[in-house]
């Protein structure tokens, strides 16, 4: 149907008395200057169906009828509610919608639901209404954008035809060379085996051959040949990385969360790794996909390492997308990203599109996207942290394996001595407490002023010979006055045992000691305690082995202060006072006394003496000392006890416990509808199940989440296999059969060889879901293997090489630019990343003015580098790398000449090339130095014209021999025959 | 354009030396060949929907969130009225503890009229008030979203969640761009503000239209400085360029090949066209001052306003200028004093800008852009709070140059500055009117993703022909 409008306005006598023709005019006019001839169906879905979803669903929609009035179908309307029929098409008088948003009788929208609408929007409505209200929308024939008829006869939804040839890489060929023909076009012929390596150790490993691989597959006879480099090739660790990197684009795996404050996942890279091991070992693609949607519920084994890694691979879930400020006030756009990447990535289908409505154009319902969302929200994702929320939580624990599992044994056994030996046990300490308390008597007690340097034995007078027991305690004790600060106090305590003169002990020879394992010093029978006696007697077990950068001073205290700790030089320490040499300090805490105990070894009279100074010149009120005697040898032994018990100080590194960022199970129910995407406007429930297209088969076991059964729906679904059939070839090729890899929907692109699609996803069946063999197949074929020189007729009738008349060269992606780079300056560390120098998870601050921010330098494969959502690493951005926000089903293969600015000045391409050239200068070689290098970076020898043109310009470049070399290996890693795989 | 013949000509003459060592006339016929000018590069000029009203646009973006009511959007009322409760189910205050009941607050700015049309705008600004008889001032400003974050990216991409190609992008992908030896859009950016790259961005787009970051400093795009002496870098590309076509003479589909062989001559352009764009040597001593640039240093908003002005001069599509970044920015929370020195750093060299441009006869076809990502409350939980919080549902922003109606405001806001009343304008309809100014109907300007049309303005915006000339 075409509206010609002019002619509509022109003759249109009705609508006067309806709505300000004004207006309509206003509206219509640029319509009749710009699009006279749109289609009602485009005008419905461009202009109609928006205004309807946005100002009148709300109550007239699904399960919402107020006034017993649908507008979501045209049925809807044609019955009408309460009133009768809402709408008559072509008859704006008998169509009580209009009169209703017109104000006339009822008012819609009420002024509570958003108020008359504008002008504008009664005059699309009108306009719609007067010309017959087309619309699209019927219920029962279609399922969101498809019609019935057509959702089931979708070519991409149809079985897969069994296989019934033998796998032979002719077969292709046959396909592919049938429409060459149809097209007149002749198949080139295959490339030189130089170009065939080249082109197959790329594809597989994302790296060049060595030179020497090159000769080998040259010389060897065997028709086996390159089946002999394509198997090795295939069992290399490398191919795993660069297929696994293949596997991290479709589902957009990235680093950072996200979310405003963009914070790192620490262990996403159990996944990251998890998909390089598995795409090594070739597991099963539905194994692989299954795993990663439900690898928590059912792993692939028995094993804790099966067992570990399906919940790893449940990765693929939490790494998604996180959004927003407080991340759960936004987790119905993160259930959005896993919706739309399950759906790209293992179905070619676009069912994130059915959020807010449904489909327009595919058989997708907006009842099928919550249906699913329902599965997913009653799943337990892994938290990032976000900025109101700082930590992570809900990290899924590991089992330790292996070697590891031995050291956590020895792990936990250490902890648990430490922890029934730990540091001031609270018990011990109220008991000792207790003790003290009537056992102890006062024996002296002064105040020290400024400058003050008082003596123990003057103010001990009587009490300076005093009878202890064995295991009772002396003790002086310090308190702060009323400042607390500038308390640095010298104490010195001397005791003398009157019956036996060598029987002697000072605080002086602790000094020496101080540097023990604990705040419990034995000295020929007695013991000394540092103690915080105002909370117990607790040891002081900090130890302090450098106190403000000076290494000279040492000793114990609890948290800062009170503390005891010694110069221990024999030269002056000036800090924040002058610490004289050999000398024992000590200073309270703010509110705790410090104390230094002496344990008696036997029963005696013994002589005390010594002094207390100030140690802070100048500074604060002083201190008081108190020279105490505890009698109580239950005391005393306790004491010891304790102290013997605190020796053991240091508790056991902890290991880092293996957690995986990854999901469980959740709490489980269905979802309700959200009704325009919005989860403040919560529709019905919808019951979890598969898509209505598909048959609609509910859960069978609805109180689990339903991630198992929907990891069994996706990967038997035909689909499945030809979008995975479809990427392969693809990542082979450069361009699928279906060229738009995650849309085999009906806006997605028709595939350029049916038939050719049709047998490879057969072939994916037949082998059990695994790639290796697909991949010895298509590489085995004519197509892949041939030369990359298009014909100039095919260059006019065919410039974007779909129907394969030669293989089609590429340029490397940006991970194999970076990663021959090293490889060529023998920089590329092979051994496989693991997890992110990032800083430790109690440090992380971040927030949207301070997001996390950082690019870590490594010489691993460019797979392992952190990679970022919301700041892209500069040079994966410059040469089309991946999006971190969604999938990217096929690089990009841009020029621009900021890429061109990087070979010509970028540092680390610099110094790859100079490295390059230094090495090769720097080598034992049988060949010349052009020679090295074209073997090195190409593969090959030079031509004579290559000899001379880097010849003559190193003969003609100024500098040192050095230099000039560096200089042409610059040009040859810059050249395009670097750059681009035949 | 001549800069880049130079360049070449200069090329052959030096390439000619290598003729005797290599094959000779066939070589060079291919350099020639691969390296003739053509104008089909993804960048090239394209038509638009209908013609242009502006060429370029200079859009201003100031990081944080800017006051209207104490800046462009005078509200008497709110002296009257200071102290006052009211009940607003406002986004900033949902439970908010401390928040339970608030207060209206005065500006702190005084209100006077300027210039001819006697458009009122506050102290703050006197000097973009000096020219605000070249404005369209939008009061009735509003977005979808409170949080810095989402509100930047929206004004940015008209997506309030996920990524989308950014306003640049778009308008670089629909124009192109006149100046192959520059990018098409260029943001000028101390630091990186809320959402990081993501507002300058390409998203899907071909990358070709990402914005180039200059960091205004001593290397102002990444690696655009010579790292050897002209004449080696010269010899090398040479050498390079020679060798290239060997390579490409031995093939038969080279359009990738000469693109990239082009490339490299543009690139070697830029290392002297970026400097020259930022080389203010020969910018006069009065214009100099006039932005506030001191001529030793390469920061401030006075240096970025003139870069701004110097890129748009030789070809620059879209010039976007933040003026701070993440932090430190108009987000007055805890005391609305700090809008004066970020006022103050903006202000000369804005009103500088717009005079300069004029003066040039350059505002005939740029739009300048003034815009925040949000206003600031008008309200606080105590009347005497010094600061004000983060304010979706009303804020100003300005259009001035090609296609703009000269000294007007449009759009009103309630009496407090609280809502927009009169002709609301929404960012989609913000979006809708720029590219409308750039000869786009933003229904149409759309780049097929994933199987959909996608558009700046997302399913939204209508144009606000009130502002337009």
């Amino acid at each position: 149907m075409i509206f010609y409008l002019p002619k509509f306005v022109a003759n249109d006598k009705h609508w006067r008395p309806h709505v300000g023709i004004r207006y309509l005019f206003y509206f219509l006019v640029p319509y009749m200057l710009t699009c006279t001839s749109l289609h009602a169906d485009e005008f419905f879905e461009k202009k109609v169906r928006p205004l309807l979803v946005a100002k009148c669903y709300q109550c007239h929609a699904g399960t919402k009828t107020s006034g017993g009035l649908a507008l979501d179908t045209k049925e809807g309307w044609a019955k009408g509610g309460e009133s009768g029929a809402a709408i008559v098409p072509g008859d704006i008088e008998a169509s009580l919608l209009i009169d209703a948003i017109n104000y006339k009788g009822l008012e819609m929208p009420p002024a509570d639901e958003g108020g008359k609408l504008t002008s504008d929007e009664i005059a699309i409505l009108t306009f719609w209404v007067k010309n017959g209200a087309v619309d699209p929308r019927i219920t029962g024939q279609h399922i969101g954008g498809m019609s019935r008829a057509e959702a089931k006869s979708w070519w991409a939804y149809q079985p897969v035809s069994p296989i019934d040839q033998a796998d032979s890489p002719e077969l292709i060929d046959i396909y592919i060379n049938r429409r060459l023909q149809q097209h007149g076009l002749e198949a080139q012929d295959l490339s030189t085996r130089r170009e065939l390596i080249r082109r197959a150790t790329y594809d597989l490993t994302g790296l060049p051959p060595t030179y020497e691989e090159v000769v080998t597959f040259q010389q060897d006879p065997s028709p086996h040949a390159f089946r002999k480099v394509v198997d090795r090739l295939l069992a290399s660790d490398e191919y795993g990385e660069h297929w696994g990197r293949h596997w991290l684009d479709v589902i957009r795996y990235a680093d950072t969360a996200g979310e405003n404050s963009d914070r790192p996942l620490p262990h996403a890279w159990r996944y990251r790794n998890w998909v390089i091991q598995s795409i090594n070992q070739d597991i099963a693609f539905t194994d692989f996909v299954q795993q990663q949607l439900a690898g928590d519920l059912r792993p692939l084994g028995e094993s804790t390492d099966h067992k570990n890694d399906g919940i790893i691979a449940t990765g693929y879930l939490a790494v998604s997308r996180r959004y927003g400020h407080d991340i759960n006030k936004d987790i119905h756009l993160m259930h959005e990203d896993v919706i739309d990447n399950v759906g790209k990535a293992f179905l070619g289908m676009t069912i994130g599109c059915a959020r807010c409505h449904d489909h327009k154009y595919d058989p997708i319902t907006a009842n099928d996207y919550y249906a699913i969302y329902g599965i997913f929200s009653s799943t337990n994702f892994s938290f990032p942290g976000c900025e109101p929320i700082p930590q992570p939580s809900d990290l899924i624990p590991l089992t330790y394996v292996g070697e590891q599992a031995r050291e956590y044994e020895t792990y936990l056994a250490a902890k648990a001595r430490y922890d029934a030996n730990r540091p001031n046990n609270p018990e011990t300490i109220q008991n000792l407490k207790d003790l003290a308390a009537p056992s102890l008597t006062l024996l002296a007690t002064a105040n020290v002023g400024q400058n003050g340097n008082e003596k123990l034995e003057v103010h001990l007078g009587d009490n300076r010979i005093h009878r202890i027991k064995k295991d009772e305690v002396l003790q002086l004790r310090i308190n702060r006055n009323g400042n607390y600060g500038a308390d640095t106090t010298g104490i010195r305590l001397n005791i003398q045992n009157k019956q036996d003169p060598e029987k002697n002990w000072s605080s002086q020879e602790l000094i020496a000691l101080i540097d023990s394992d604990s705040p419990f010093i034995e000295v020929r029978g007695a013991r000394w305690a540092f103690l915080d006696p105002t909370n117990g007697p607790k040891y002081l077990v900090t130890k302090r082995l450098e106190i403000g950068g000076h290494a000279a001073l040492k000793g114990w205290a609890f948290g800062d202060n009170p503390s005891f700790y010694a110069n221990t030089s024999n030269t002056t320490v000036s800090a924040w006072t002058t610490l004289p040499p050999q000398t024992l300090f000590t200073h309270p805490g703010p509110n705790e006394d410090a104390a230094i105990a002496w344990i008696c070894p036997e029963d005696g009279e013994y002589e005390i003496s010594g002094h207390v100074l100030d140690g802070h010149r100048g500074a604060g009120d002083g201190v008081t000392f108190y020279i105490e005697h505890i009698q109580s040898a239950v005391f005393g032994n306790g004491l010891a006890k304790l102290g013997n018990a605190n020796g053991n100080l240091t508790p056991p590194t902890p290991l880092i416990p293996p957690v995986a960022y990854a999901v469980t199970e959740g709490t489980v129910a269905d979802a309700p509808l959200q009704i325009r995407g919005d989860p403040e406007q919560p529709g019905d429930n919808v019951q979890r199940r598969w898509l209505e297209v598909f048959g609609g088969t509910p859960l069978t076991n609805p109180q689990d989440s339903g991630r198992l059964e929907l990891a069994h729906w996706v990967t038997a679904h035909p689909l499945f296999a030809r979008v995975l059939a479809n990427r392969i070839w693809q990542w082979h090729f450069g361009s699928g059969i279906v060229s738009t890899s995650n849309d085999f929907g009906s806006r997605g692109a028709a595939p350029t060889h049916p038939q050719l699609l049709e047998f490879l996803a057969g072939q994916v069946i037949a082998n059990g879901y695994q790639l290796k063999p697909l991949h010895r197949l298509i590489m085995q074929s004519d197509a892949y293997q041939r030369s990359s020189h298009g014909s100039e007729l095919a260059n006019t009738e065919d410039p974007s090489n779909q129907l394969l008349s030669h293989f089609t060269p590429r340029r490397l992606s940006a991970e194999e630019i970076r990663d021959s780079l090293l490889l060529v300056s023998k920089e590329l560390d092979t051994q496989p990343g693991q997890h992110h120098p990032f800083p430790p998870e109690t440090s992380w601050n971040f927030s949207q003015h301070a997001p996390f921010n950082a690019v870590y330098a490594t010489n691993k494969r460019s797979v392992y580098m952190m990679v970022q959502r919301q700041r892209r690493h500069p040079f994966l951005a410059l040469f089309d790398g991946p999006d971190p926000n969604a999938s990217t089903p096929v690089r990009g293969q841009t020029t621009v000449p900021t890429q061109a600015l990087y070979f010509l000045n970028d540092e680390f391409f610099h110094s790859s090339a100079n490295l390059t050239a230094t090495i090769i200068l720097a080598s034992e070689r049988s060949a010349t130095t052009i020679e090295e290098i074209y073997q090195l970076l190409f593969q090959r020898m030079p031509t004579a014209a290559e000899t001379d043109i880097t010849l003559n310009f190193v003969n003609s470049y100024d500098g040192t021999n050095k230099q000039k070399w560096q200089a042409i290996t610059r040009v040859l890693l810059s050249s395009n025959e670097f750059l681009y795989v035949d | 354009m001549t800069k880049t013949n130079g360049i070449h000509i200069e090329g052959m003459n030096r390439r000619s030396m290598l003729r005797s060592s290599v094959a000779g006339s066939l070589l060079l016929s291919g350099i020639t060949e691969c390296l003739a000018l053509d104008d089909s590069g993804p960048l090239s000029p394209k038509t638009t929907h209908f013609p242009a009203q502006a060429k370029n646009v200079i859009f201003l973006f100031m990081t944080g969130g800017v006051s209207h009511i104490d800046t462009f959007d005078p509200k008497p009322a709110l002296h009257r009225d200071h102290g006052k409760e009211i009940v607003a189910d406002h986004p900033e205050i949902k439970e908010r503890p401390g928040y339970e009941r608030i207060y209206l607050k005065q500006p702190q700015w005084e209100f006077s009229p300027h210039g001819e049309s006697g458009i009122e705008v506050s102290t703050l600004f006197p000097h973009v008030a000096n020219c605000v008889d070249d404005l369209a001032i939008i009061r009735s400003m509003h977005t979808s979203h409170s949080n810095h974050y989402n509100a930047t990216l929206g004004m940015h991409t008209g997506s309030f969640s996920v990524s989308r190609p950014s306003i640049g992008s778009w308008i670089t992908h629909g124009m192109g761009t006149v100046n192959q030896n520059l990018p098409g859009f260029v943001v000028i950016a101390p630091r990186q503000t809320y959402a990081g790259t993501q507002v300058y961005s390409n998203d899907f787009l071909p990358a070709v239209n990402q914005g180039t970051l200059v960091v205004p400093g001593t290397e102002p795009v990444a690696n655009v400085s010579p790292r050897l002496p002209k004449d080696k870098q010269r010899l090398e590309l040479d050498a390079l360029q020679a060798i290239n076509a060997l390579h490409a003479n031995s093939r038969r589909n080279t359009a990738a090949l000469n693109a990239r062989m082009k490339s490299f001559e543009t690139a070697y352009g830029m290392q002297q066209a970026v400097p020259d764009a930022f080389d203010f040597s020969k910018e006069s001593k009065e214009t100099l001052e006039s932005y506030a640039v001191d001529i030793n240093s390469t920061t401030g908003f006075g240096w970025q306003c003139l870069a701004a002005r110097r890129l748009v001069e030789r070809g620059v599509r879209f010039v976007e200028l933040i003026d701070t970044g993440s932090s430190g920015n108009w987000d007055a929370h805890g005391d609305m004093m700090t809008h004066v020195a970020l006022a103050k750093n903006v202000d000369q060299p804005i009103g500088a800008l717009i005079k300069d441009l004029k003066q040039r006869g350059m505002l005939e076809d740029t739009l300048v852009v003034w815009t925040t990502e949000f206003g600031r409350t008008p309200f606080n939980n105590t009347a005497d709070a010094k600061g004000r919080e983060h304010h979706p549902w009303a804020f100003t922003s300005w259009l001035a140059g090609a296609g703009v109606k000269k000294g007007i405001t449009y759009g009103e806001t309630d009496e407090h500055g609280l809502r927009s009343m009169v002709d609301k304008v929404h960012v989609h309809d913000f979006h809708a009117t720029i590219l409308h100014l750039l000869g786009f109907d933003h229904e149409k300007l759309t780049y097929r993703h994933a199987g959909r049309d996608y558009r700046l303005t997302d399913v939204e915006g209508s144009v606000v022909k009130g502002i337009l000339s």
